[in-house]
């Protein structure tokens, strides 16, 4: 049973698990005779990467950032940065950036023009969900789970106040109802 | 007055740079696309500028602005322009081939290759543009007051360089251009824009960035964040003309992004309202096929600043 501010279920765990299967066979061939590396945004992407690395069957390297988020409360936002870097170098690596969801394309864009100077061999886009209906500056996606509406969804990875990342599929909140928990 | 120069090489963002110097130091941000809209506004957009006029023209245009705000100049030349203005810093942009080919694999989708190609066609273009409008192909370390390495240095840092040293020569504190002193450029300008038939610009006045709405405020602090250029209201289009040809409505675009050509609209206004702006956006993309808008309708304003954590729940989609 879903909990409590869900509306709806927009993909089932087999739904998921069936995708995440067909895309972890095309990038497996599209890196034919490659050592690839995924580099996950934290946090969202950490349950998606971890279930695509599973269904790619060539030699493969995991690797972790983060980005400081955006809040207009202080009144000052700043400017993106890197909060958390990768470990290891990218040069001459085929790497392939995974996320959670791209919407707008600011993340992303930042993220690429950031790992773009690090000379790597190839430079690729794999999302989980793709709100393309969103999208404000145009960046490439090579690979994406699902497209989906303009909506606010949780689960397999994807939160709200940090809440409902576990959930093994994505659901959409209930437009007022999923703040009264928090 | 404080007239900040920033340039670079192609492919390492110093417009970037530029643009959070500006902001922080609370300066005026005078980009090649501004000029360019500032030019076409005083000279109209078909007059074609001779590249030997183009020095004269941006000093006489940076004077005018420089009696109302300190300015960040981010444009080729920007450091020979600089050398009119007392209060000046001129600060240069580098980076090794790696970092710039990088910027391009992205801002053009190419593969490393064609990237390295077209940086050699950037870079021969900036040559060619400087020897034209400044008899020089180079631009020399010692035309320059800071030079700083994208390499090892962030946007974020080199900004902060810049800040520091605004700070320590005091530039800040200097007073606008006055009135006698501009007067006395706009002559010498005006004699050298006269050999080319170019009657100099009058009245160039600044937008202050006033925001005609909260959410437009909003909008423009999450550009910031993403260090994604913007022009709030560059500009306006006429979209219905009455039988004389005298325009009857414009359309004010709330945003331009340049790097990505694109006009934003923010709909945030109640539904009534929606309707008239909607067919507003109708005539528009009718009348100017090619122009790049996107509008954000208040459902979708919302759910995108929800998602930034500018509002406390969720609302519907």
């Amino acid at each position: 049973m879903a909990p409590p501010g869900l509306e709806r279920i927009l993909f089932t765990e087999e739904q998921i698990d069936q995708r995440i299967r067909e895309l972890g066979a095309q990038i497996s061939r599209d890196y034919h005779g490659k050592t690839l590396k995924l580099v996950g945004v934290l946090k969202g992407s950490i349950f998606f990467l971890t279930a695509l690395a599973r269904h790619i069957d060539i030699p493969l390297k995991v690797d972790f950032l983060g980005i400081s988020s955006f809040s207009n409360k202080t009144g000052a936002p700043g400017v993106v940065r890197i909060a958390k870097d990768l470990d290891e170098s990218i040069e001459d690596e085929d790497v392939l950036l995974v996320e959670d969801i791209v919407d707008t394309g600011f993340t992303l864009r930042y993220l690429l023009q950031t790992l773009a100077g690090r000379a790597p061999n190839s430079l690729s886009v794999c999302t989980f969900l793709d709100r393309n209906s969103r999208r404000i500056v145009q960046v490439p996606v090579d690979y994406r789970c699902f497209e989906i509406p303009d909506r606010f969804v949780v689960g397999f990875g994807l939160d709200y106040n940090q809440l409902y990342r576990n959930l093994g599929y994505v659901a959409v909140m209930k437009p007022d109802k999923g703040a009264v928990q928090h | 007055m404080a007239l900040i120069a920033v340039s670079g090489h192609p492919g390492c963002r110093f417009e970037e740079v530029a643009r959070i110097s500006a902001q922080r130091l609370g300066f005026e941000l005078l980009t090649q696309s501004r000029l360019r809209v500032l030019t076409d506004q005083e000279f109209g957009a078909e007059r074609q500028i001779p590249d030997k006029a183009y020095p004269s023209l941006v000093t006489s245009i940076l004077a005018r602005l420089a009696t109302e705000a300190h300015v960040v100049y981010c444009a080729v030349g920007g450091e020979l322009q600089a050398r009119h203005f007392g209060g000046m810093l001129r600060a240069h942009v580098v980076a090794p081939e790696n970092i710039r080919v990088g910027n391009l694999m992205l801002d053009n989708r190419l593969e490393r290759a064609a990237a390295r190609q077209l940086l050699l066609e950037l870079e021969t273009q900036a040559r060619v543009e400087r020897k034209a409008k400044f008899g020089k192909t180079k631009a020399t370390a010692d035309l320059f007051d800071l030079v700083l390495n994208a390499e090892s240095l962030t946007t974020e840092q080199m900004a902060t360089l810049i800040e520091t040293t605004v700070a320590t020569t005091g530039l800040k504190e200097r007073g606008y251009l006055s009135t006698a002193a501009e007067a006395q450029l706009q002559f010498q300008m005006r004699l050298k824009l006269a050999r080319f038939g170019i009657v100099p610009p009058g009245h160039v006045t600044l937008r202050q960035k006033m925001f005609a709405h909260q959410s437009e405020e909003m909008f423009a602090n999450l550009l910031d964040f993403y260090r994604i250029a913007w022009e709030y209201e560059p500009r306006s289009f006429p979209v219905q003309y009455d039988a004389d040809g005298a325009v009857l409505e414009s359309f004010t675009p709330d945003f331009y992004l340049q790097e990505f050509d694109l006009y934003v609209e923010l709909t945030t206004m109640k539904q009534s309202l929606v309707t008239r702006k909607n067919r507003k956006v109708r005539l528009l993309r009718q009348l100017y096929p090619h122009l790049n808008i996107q509008v954000f309708y208040q459902k979708d304003f919302e759910n995108l600043i929800f998602k930034y954590g500018l509002v406390e729940r969720p609302v519907e989609a």
